[in-house]
């Protein structure tokens, strides 16, 4: 039994277009499911779902076992990129989206370059006295992700602060890195993942949580080489204990660098603050014996040589390609499915914007199979709250919000950064969800209508609890809360 | 609402549901840890249902990050230590609370020591498994899930609780205390755990109404998560509920303190954990199986202030827990357990830290115990290839007392067979 199927409704609407012929967002998708005016006729004619009418948003159903995917709809299936490339959409940028239909949407968000997140201030001159306030740092970055015209690049910086991780309590706020970090994987987002991997490696804030920084040819610190190969690369299980220790020696020799108020700091008056923003090598820091053997190969390494090495390994594509797939397309990929993007990722050069482009346009991007298969981050979770709500203003709410849903920013649990999908479910997070979704309904001062909530937010696939807890909801406020606290907007 | 029974009353349907994910964990976790699922559901009740009725508890409290055993318990008469760490070794060697002449306690181990001296802590030396796992989340794995192969994917107390305890309505079971997620020694698709960060934020904003729509909502939930879902808010529901009972009988006799200024980890809570599993226990929830994590044990870098802060915080939380039970009458049943994902290369790296290591020191603590020190010392002068401490003593010998010994569990239902006993249990439950 279908739960609700838009798809066939959708296709019955061949009229719905503004005088430009462009589609309208309202007139498609309200339509598409005989929603807006379905709700509002359950809500007239007083409708009691626990009595056993059929709820007019969709077919009264008792049973199933999965969503009736309607990624058949090209609406859907723009609304599906927006959810998952972009924080959910705006109003506007729903409609315009809609209106360009989804191979112009895609190759929008894959070519517009990154918006710059603006100035954090007092960010480049940190210092002990003046430090970064974490919590100002992470307003900062959810503004922006609020924002920005180029919420894709949002998103993909996001992606790779949870691959390429750190976090403010090792790193600290006495200096710039954590911030600098921050617009550095934003700049190399959607580059070459080759160069990529080396502004990680010699990046100061990296430098200080893996501990590269104070690594040295003699008495090597492994940390940063066995996260580079277990999770920035290659996995677990695709090297072994030696190559960490080779990696360990050919890796060392950096320090970070020191900025003016470092310099002060440290109460080195007369040494000279570094202009550089990333690591400085320094050659007698570095191993200083005979060749050594990495990964199969024996010779001189050097820091360039040791991740050509790693990218040269048949492993390191599909971990990446895996680690994409996962968050933005399907919880379990099939290997026919890494393997194939893995293939086209290193022969663009490891193009991360063909990589993206390449998912988005993947047939198991649009499969049935991959419909509301991942569970939304929290981060996306409230930013695309807001941005439906239109309620910009109201960031602190979500800042507050994020500690009971497990995700606060610049401060994943582990080098293992982010929790994934089912990881994201337990008692205490999806409470701490339903509250957020409560307590932003009832800070926002002025609600946008909620005829259409549902599906704009939830592409009127409803299950029928909540089908018909929409349809005995009287007020925009209930609905709201109940379409954001829905277990259809934890997904993506 | 027809949901006032619903939690413990799941159909057929809704563990086949469960079964999905089960199916989508199961290949996520080929794919790599960090896709291992949270997979918890309540489940249907089979007959198996084989209660144990006893009023053991267990705390497990993990030291996340690898616990470096040799700053721990420390080797008081080895040159060994000093050559292989010019700079870690003098000072904890100098201040360390002797045990015997030859270990001692880290000198902020001050509360352990005393709970030592009242023969109310064993420690177990040179714990580990064969071929040792230098990954975080290997290794993480291997603890949790009881086995070494990594093939297993539910959590050790996870499948206790499922296999032999009769969650029917009691979520509170196991809970971790001070986390968000489902700790993977929890984890078992057929038993349901409960999370709870603060108890203080434990509740539905907006109250009762919200909660009954909240809970229709969650009902018969769609798709692979769906399960997970329904069940997240039919344990929150009725935890709150718990919650709201055990809060009037429990005043802290103790104090717990978060104060110090621990900012390796944002698993930095121990306390008010700790204090929460004091109120589950002392309420008379009947909480068998709780978790609690500290972390910042990842110590490669300035280890010397590093580790001894976590030590002192360890021990006051430690402290104040059982001051607490002992004040309410209620520590005779109570064990809690340290584990940790491996141990610290006993050669310090040039961050004056120390890199991953295999094995390490486990503490056992509470009036269950046979207090003294068990296992075998790490032998510095005999260490494996990879320059790391060789085990003595498999993880699954302490799993095996705390299961059988101390709950009177079968454990060979878990632990998929029987290791043998470290007999740190001082009158095993079922052994005469």
């Amino acid at each position: 039994m279908p739960w609700m199927a838009i798809e066939s409704d959708a296709r019955k609407l061949p009229t719905a277009r503004r005088a430009g012929g462009a589609v309208t967002r309202r007139a498609v998708l309200g339509a598409a499911i005989a929603g807006g005016a379905g709700v509002a006729a359950a809500r007239l004619l007083g409708l009691n779902p626990a009595a056993g009418t059929a709820p007019a948003l969709g077919k009264r159903v008792s049973g199933g076992t999965d969503w009736i995917s309607p990624l058949g709809n090209e609406n859907a299936r723009v609304m599906q990129l927006l959810r998952r490339a972009t924080f959910g959409a705006t109003p506007a940028e729903l409609d315009k989206a809609l209106s360009d239909g989804y191979q112009k949407t895609v190759d929008r968000l894959i070519e517009t370059p990154a918006a710059k997140a603006p100035v954090f201030p007092g960010g480049d001159a940190a210092s002990r006295g003046a430090p970064l306030k974490v919590v100002q740092l992470q307003k900062w970055w959810l503004d922006h992700m609020l924002s920005t015209p180029t919420p894709f690049a949002e998103r993909m910086t996001m992606f790779w602060h949870g691959h390429f991780t750190s976090d403010y309590r090792k790193v600290g706020l006495q200096d710039p890195f954590v911030y600098w970090q921050n617009l550095t994987w934003r700049d190399n987002a959607l580059g070459d993942f080759r160069s990529f991997l080396y502004q990680v490696t010699i990046d100061p804030g990296m430098l200080r949580y893996l501990d590269l920084g104070t690594s040295t040819g003699q008495a090597p610190n492994e940390n940063y080489a066995r996260e580079l190969m277990e999770l920035f690369t290659m996995g677990a299980g695709n090297f072994a204990e030696d190559d960490v220790r080779a990696a360990a020696r050919a890796l060392a020799g950096w320090r970070e660098p020191r900025t003016a108020a470092m310099v002060m700091d440290a109460k080195q008056g007369n040494a000279t603050p570094d202009t550089s923003k990333v690591g400085i090598f320094v050659p007698n820091r570095a191993y200083q014996g005979g060749p050594v053997t990495f990964l199969g190969k024996t010779g001189k390494f050097d820091t360039k040589a040791v991740l050509a090495q790693i990218v040269a390994q048949k492993a390191t594509a599909p971990y990446v390609v895996q680690r994409v797939l996962i968050n933005f397309a399907l919880p379990n990929p099939p290997a026919a499915t890494v393997s194939r993007l893995a293939a086209g990722f290193v022969k663009s050069g490891w193009s991360i914007r063909q990589l993206m482009h390449d998912v988005f346009l993947s047939d198991e991007f649009k499969a049935a199979s991959s419909y509301r298969s991942l569970v939304k981050q929290p981060v996306e979770l409230m930013v695309h709250a807001l941005r439906a709500l239109g309620a910009r203003d109201q960031s602190a709410i979500a800042l507050r919000a994020a500690s009971g849903m497990g995700q606060n920013l610049f401060d994943p649990p582990d080098v293992g950064g982010w929790p994934l999908n089912e990881s994201w479910i337990s008692s205490n997070t999806v409470l701490a969800r339903v509250n957020f979704a409560t307590s932003l309904i009832a800070a926002v001062k002025s609600l946008p209508p909620a005829t259409d909530a549902h599906v704009h937010n939830l592409d009127g696939v409803l299950s029928p609890a909540t089908a018909s807890l929409l349809n005995a909801a009287s007020t925009d406020l209930d609905r709201w809360v109940l379409v954001l606290a829905s277990p259809e907007f934890q997904l993506k | 609402m027809t949901e006032e029974h619903g939690i413990n009353q799941l159909k057929r349907r809704d563990f086949l549901r469960a079964g999905l994910v089960f199916g989508a964990g199961a290949a996520g976790l080929a794919a790599g840890y960090a896709a291992v699922p949270d997979a918890f559901a309540r489940a249907v009740y089979a007959a198996k249902e084989q209660g144990i009725t006893n009023d053991k508890i267990l705390v497990m409290v993990q030291l996340a990050g690898g616990n470096d055993g040799l700053r721990t318990v420390v080797p008081l008469q080895d040159p060994k230590l000093h050559d292989y760490r010019p700079r870690l070794a003098a000072p904890s060697v100098a201040q360390a609370l002797a045990l015997s002449s030859d270990f001692g306690l880290n000198q902020n181990l001050a509360g352990v020591k005393k709970l030592y001296d009242q023969g109310r802590v064993a420690i177990v030396q040179g714990v580990g498994y064969p071929n040792p796992v230098f990954s975080h989340f290997e290794s993480i794995r291997i603890w949790e899930t009881g086995d070494p192969t990594r093939r297993s994917i539910n959590g050790w107390l996870g499948q206790l609780a499922a296999k032999q305890y009769d969650t029917l309505g009691h979520p509170l079971t196991g809970c971790a205390c001070g986390a968000t997620d489902v700790p993977g020694a929890l984890r078992d698709l057929q038993a349901t755990m409960t999370v709870i960060q603060d108890p203080k934020n434990f509740g539905f904003t907006g109250g009762d109404p919200v909660e009954s729509a909240v809970t229709a909502l969650y009902k018969d939930t769609p798709g692979i998560y769906g399960a997970l879902f329904d069940t997240a808010i039919a344990t929150a529901k009725d935890t709150i509920a718990t919650l709201k009972t055990a809060s009037t009988k429990y005043q802290p006799m103790a104090t717990y303190s978060d104060k110090a200024k621990l900012v390796y980890s944002s698993k930095n809570q121990l306390a008010s954990a700790l204090q929460l599993a004091a109120e589950l226990i002392v309420s008379g929830t009947g909480v068998k199986l709780l978790h609690v994590t500290l972390g910042g044990f990842d110590t490669h870098y300035t280890e010397l202030n590093r580790h001894d802060d976590l030590m002192g915080y360890f021990d006051q939380a430690v402290s104040a827990f059982f001051e607490d039970l002992d004040a309410h009458g209620m520590a005779g049943n109570v064990l809690l357990a340290t584990w940790s994902e491996f141990g610290r290369r006993p050669k310090e790296n040039a961050s004056g830290g120390t890199d991953h290591g295999a094995a390490s020191p486990v503490l056992l603590i509470g009036n269950p115990v046979q207090g003294g020190l068990y296992g075998g010392a790490p032998n510095l002068s005999d260490l494996d290839a990879t320059g790391n401490l060789k085990y003595n003593v498999d993880f699954r010998s302490v799993y095996q007392e705390i299961l059988a010994s101390h709950l009177g569990a079968d454990a060979k239902d878990v632990l998929g067979a029987t290791f043998d006993r470290v007999p740190f249990i001082k009158s095993a439950v079922g052994v005469s």
